[in-house]
């Protein structure tokens, strides 16, 4: 299929959904009566996910925009054209489904190896969304997740090669290694915890040091010279850069499930399914169970969860420590793939999985279910940003761009709702036309908002 | 025709398909006291959430001076010279005092905020009409009365002239309320005009020149305060007479159920205590009242009685058990209800549900869950047993969110969920705070039934007539300590007052 009427196809799609509910909705609205469609509207989730479709679609449409500037200006260097901007465009919506370049330009449909590595890289994702979003439910901001990530990290590899699979099978070094890792993050996310609990520490401050408190431990057990665990670096490596062997190396890895058959020659494995399994127990938790209560309870009005006879305390040490062991145990399912290998020197970034597990979280509105959609989505961003790289002159990080203002409009999530919800009528007029006070806006604002969200809910 | 300040005609609003509003019309005279009446769940805050422009009517016209106006924000509002006091302020904690004054419509100088003239002219205006202020103070530490003082002079401030105060007088002393009165008569009389939502009668009777009556979101009429009797106002609102007399049999005490000893707590300042060396007991069958003015260490005193406050020293005993150290969950579990003073702090979890809020306490009971998985269907029936038996109004039954329902409809809530609890031991603090006559005339008799069922009732009020009403036995509160014990039958209100100003005391301790 030609590349343009792809494209051409999803858009026709998904105006046309928008286009069906909104004149649905305004119809029934004259009626004055209740459609399902209305029913459904009123729900909270409903309303959630439509307002992050908008920060999507919103963001996407931004990094077209960049795109196409980029084409504009004129460069002696750069070879980019209207044409080019085009196919990035493409890309930039459904890089995934790209098969290659025809003779009448980008060629798409279904690719097994995109989707199979998009798959593959939500997995990590997925559970440090969780593990931000478990947090923020119970009221707190758990930033600590690359430290958590991190420490799983060690623990699982060591574990996974340290142990050897000619005495233990490697289906137990591998359960080993998964509950180690998930352990360590637990207990790298117990610490905030314990410290906000008994020492009223903020525990973002904490949370930070443990990120770096990480990264230091991890440079000293894989140090080249003097580390515990040099046995395990790959001597093969690169000079400067230490990388541990893979955990294939001693035999252990995620079972595929078939899901290679499926996504042939990608890096997927049954990692993404357990992360799916994992997302649902912890929506079941939440939503279902007299301890999740406990925890929103705490999240939501700390002092009414006390006044109930809920100890706040052990509640937010348990919230941060299933955070951490969420986090963790994305880490251990990254490197148990078996394709992936491990280098790390303390001067580089912390994970940036763990702190894209933010925006996966906010995206989501920390729903343990919308968290898997949301980290596939930022998964499927990157894997475009690969596409676009490797068939335009652009290169990837215009992905990353766009994942930003994503996460920037997300932030905006509750006045896109109040948009859908009609509580704010746009008014271009009265805007521009005023020349109030900076602050008057503000407070106004703050006002408006608070009253809005009450109607809207 | 007669101008009128402002005319609300025919509004209507609903709230997912439910009527708050229903065709409601209301005109507000100039230089007037107009009182707004209604039970709780009404749609009084309702209607003047659309006057101020926090919600937007579905139908109906607003008028000011015989002029159709839009008012689509707080920002029109005060283009229209329209304010308001909520019902639950709205204040920057962290500000002082005069930056919450000035606060949006400061006057400034190359950037620079000018305090100056500000100061200035709220000076005059808190002398003009008697409104005292401490202007460098943070709101965090100042009084709730002088954080309204602080609301009307934002109003004030911006020469608002159309004046809307939500149920200003809930959370005020009897003290600060007759001043409050006071100074409304002052607004009025140099013509501003004022809209008055209040469940108290008598103030209506003491200040307003006329009053409107809401029921169930539907307009019941308009009367002038000087052709109408309470009791006539009663009617209008519920709908039927209401007693405003407690019926009770006398008090059989039996077995000491709370005993307090020699109770201690530290105050926020290091060298006074806020608890000062209390001790008294409260019997099966009783209702012991402790009546101060607000600030005089009663909220302390409960607030460590439940467990939400560390006790310096002293003991406190429940049925015996010494629970001067166990936590909330314990004491809870031994037999004590509260109603906390702070409906929105301690009392629900405003993003909860209804149904949820109401089994706050109760979600681990074996008949709501199964190996720790909620029974929802079970937490539903027992919700809608409660809405029923205590009459909570909210659009969507159980699964409202505890947030938009009417203040009035959320201390029901409370109420429902402490006294279904059946505790041995009912800490009542301010019960009726924000409730319609007809509701507290409810509530009232519940209490009443708790004592007659051999429960024990510790009830907290700064309300003189509840006070008398309710209680067997009062004990005043003054500075910390108890200073006297007064049997309500053989004093009188102003002997009361005597001892909550600490003008007199009676230490007879030990009972
Ligand atoms: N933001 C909202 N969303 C949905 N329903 C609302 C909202 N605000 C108010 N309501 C509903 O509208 C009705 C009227 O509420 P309102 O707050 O106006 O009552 P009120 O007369 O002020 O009562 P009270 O004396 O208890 O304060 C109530 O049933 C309430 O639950
Ligand atoms: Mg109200």
């Amino acid at each position: 299929m030609p590349g343009w009427l792809w494209f051409l196809l999803q858009f026709v799609i998904i105006a046309s959904i928008f286009a069906y509910f909104i004149i649905a909705g305004k119809k029934a609205k004259k009626e004055n009566k209740t459609t399902w469609f209305m029913k459904t509207w009123k729900k909270d989730s409903v309303k959630a996910i439509t307002s992050s479709v908008m920060s999507i679609i919103l963001g996407l449409v931004i990094g077209c925009l960049i795109l196409v500037i980029m084409a504009i200006i004129p460069s002696k260097t750069s070879s980019l054209s209207l044409k080019t901007a085009l196919d990035g465009i493409q890309l930039v919506f459904s890089g995934v489904f790209n098969t290659g370049r025809g003779a009448s330009g980008l060629t798409f449909g279904f690719n097994g190896v995109n989707f199979g590595d998009m798959l593959f890289r939500a997995t990590p994702l997925i559970l440090t969304g969780l593990s931000v979003a478990v947090a923020f439910k119970t009221g707190l901001f758990n930033i600590g997740a690359p430290g958590q990530y991190l420490a799983s990290t060690a623990v699982t590899l060591i574990l996974a090669l340290a142990i050897p699979t000619s005495v233990v099978p490697p289906l137990f070094v591998w359960l080993i290694a998964f509950l180690g890792g998930i352990l360590a993050g637990a207990i790298w996310g117990a610490v905030p915890g314990l410290f906000k609990s008994f020492l009223n520490v903020n525990e973002v401050i904490t949370c930070i040091m443990m990120n770096w408190i990480g990264a230091n431990v991890v440079t000293i057990l894989f140090d080249k010279e003097s580390g515990p665990f040099k046995f395990l670096l790959d001597p093969s490596g690169t000079k400067n850069l230490a990388y541990v062997f893979k955990t294939t190396h001693n035999n252990v890895a995620t079972s595929k499930f078939g899901l290679d058959l499926i996504f042939k020659g990608s890096q997927v494995n049954g990692g993404i399914i357990i992360a799916i399994i994992i997302a649902i127990l912890i929506f079941i938790i939440l939503d279902k169970t007299t301890f999740g209560y406990k925890l929103k309870a705490c999240g939501s009005n700390k002092n009414a969860a006390k006044y109930a006879g809920i100890n706040d305390k052990v509640a937010t040490i348990i919230s941060m420590a299933i955070a951490g062991g969420l986090a963790g145990a994305g880490a251990a399912l990254y490197y148990l793939s078996g394709n992936t290998e491990f280098a790390w020197e303390t001067y580089q970034s912390l994970p940036a999985v763990g702190f894209n597990g933010i925006p996966v979280a906010l995206l989501a509105c920390n729903n343990p279910l919308g968290v898997i959609f949301s980290a596939t989505f930022i998964s499927l961003l990157d894997v475009n940003g690969m596409q676009l790289k490797y068939m335009t002159p652009y290169n990837e990080y215009i992905t990353s761009i766009i994942s930003a203002f994503i996460v920037y409009f997300s932030a905006f999530s509750l006045l896109f709702r109040q948009v859908l919800d009609g509580s704010i009528k746009i008014n271009l007029k009265s805007k521009f036309s005023k020349k109030s006070s900076a602050t008057v806006e503000i407070v106004d604002k703050k006002d408006e908002k608070v009253a809005n969200q009450e109607v809207s809910e | 025709m007669e101008n009128y300040a402002i005319e609300m005609l025919n509004i209507t609003k609903t709230f997912s398909g439910k009527a708050a509003n229903d065709n409601i019309s209301i005109q507000l005279r100039k230089g007037e006291i107009h009182a707004l009446l209604g039970e709780n769940g009404a749609g009084k805050s309702t209607l003047m959430s659309i006057l101020f422009g926090l919600y937007q009517a579905d139908s109906g016209i607003i008028k000011k001076d015989g002029e159709v106006i839009e008012i689509k924000g707080p920002k029109d509002a005060n283009k229209y010279r329209i304010g308001m006091v909520h019902q639950h302020f709205k204040l920057v904690e962290v500000f002082t005092v005069l930056e919450n004054i000035i606060l949006g419509c400061e006057t400034t100088k190359f950037g620079f905020i000018q305090k100056k003239e500000a100061k200035e002219k709220i000076k005059a205006l808190s002398e003009e009409y008697g409104l005292n202020v401490d202007l460098d103070k943070l709101i965090e530490n100042t009084t709730v009365g002088m954080q309204q003082r602080v609301e009307i002079l934002k109003m004030l401030y911006r020469d608002n002239d159309i004046l809307i105060f939500d149920e200003p007088t809930a959370v005020l002393t009897p003290q600060e309320i007759e001043d409050l009165l006071k100074i409304m008569k002052n607004l009025a009389n140099s013509g501003k005009s004022i809209l008055f939502i209040t469940h108290k009668i008598n103030e209506i009777l003491a200040v307003a020149d006329r009053c409107t009556v809401l029921r169930k979101g539907k307009y019941i009429g308009t009367v002038n305060i000087s052709e109408t009797t309470k009791s006539e106002l009663t009617e209008m609102m519920v709908g039927r007479k209401v007693e405003f007399v407690v019926q009770k049999k006398e008090s059989v005490p039996g077995d000491v159920i709370l005993d307090v000893n020699n109770l201690v707590v530290a105050g926020a300042k290091k060298n006074k205590n806020s608890v000062n060396n209390v001790s008294f007991k409260v019997r099966q069958g009783e209702i012991v009242c402790i009546a101060g003015i607000d600030g005089n260490g009663q909220s302390e005193l409960v607030y460590s009685i439940t467990g939400l406050e560390k006790i310096k020293s002293g003991s406190v005993l429940l049925k015996g058990e010494d629970i001067t150290n166990a936590n909330v969950y314990r004491r809870n579990k031994l037999g004590i209800g509260h109603i906390p003073e702070d409906r929105h702090k301690y009392g629900l979890v405003l993003d909860f549900t209804l149904e949820n809020n109401l089994v706050l306490k109760k979600f681990e009971e074996e008949r709501f869950q199964k190996f720790k998985f909620i029974k929802r269907d079970e937490i539903r029936e027992y919700a809608n047993k409660l809405i029923e038996e205590f009459d909570i109004r909210s659009p969507q039954g159980p699964t409202n969110l505890a947030r938009t329902m009417s203040g009035g409809n959320q201390q029901k809530a409370i109420i429902a969920r402490e006294i279904d609890l059946n505790p041995e031991l009912l800490i009542a603090v301010q019960p009726t705070r924000g409730l319609d006559v007809g509701a507290i005339e409810f509530i009232h008799k519940q209490i009443v039934a708790q004592r007659d069922l051999g429960k024990a009732v510790l009830l907290v009020s700064l309300e003189l007539d509840e006070v008398m009403n309710l209680s067997d036995r009062i004990l005043v509160m003054y500075e910390g300590e108890i200073v006297g014990e007064l049997n309500p039958k053989e004093t009188s209100v102003k002997e009361l007052g005597l001892y909550m100003s600490g003008a007199k005391r009676n230490v007879k301790e030990g009972n």
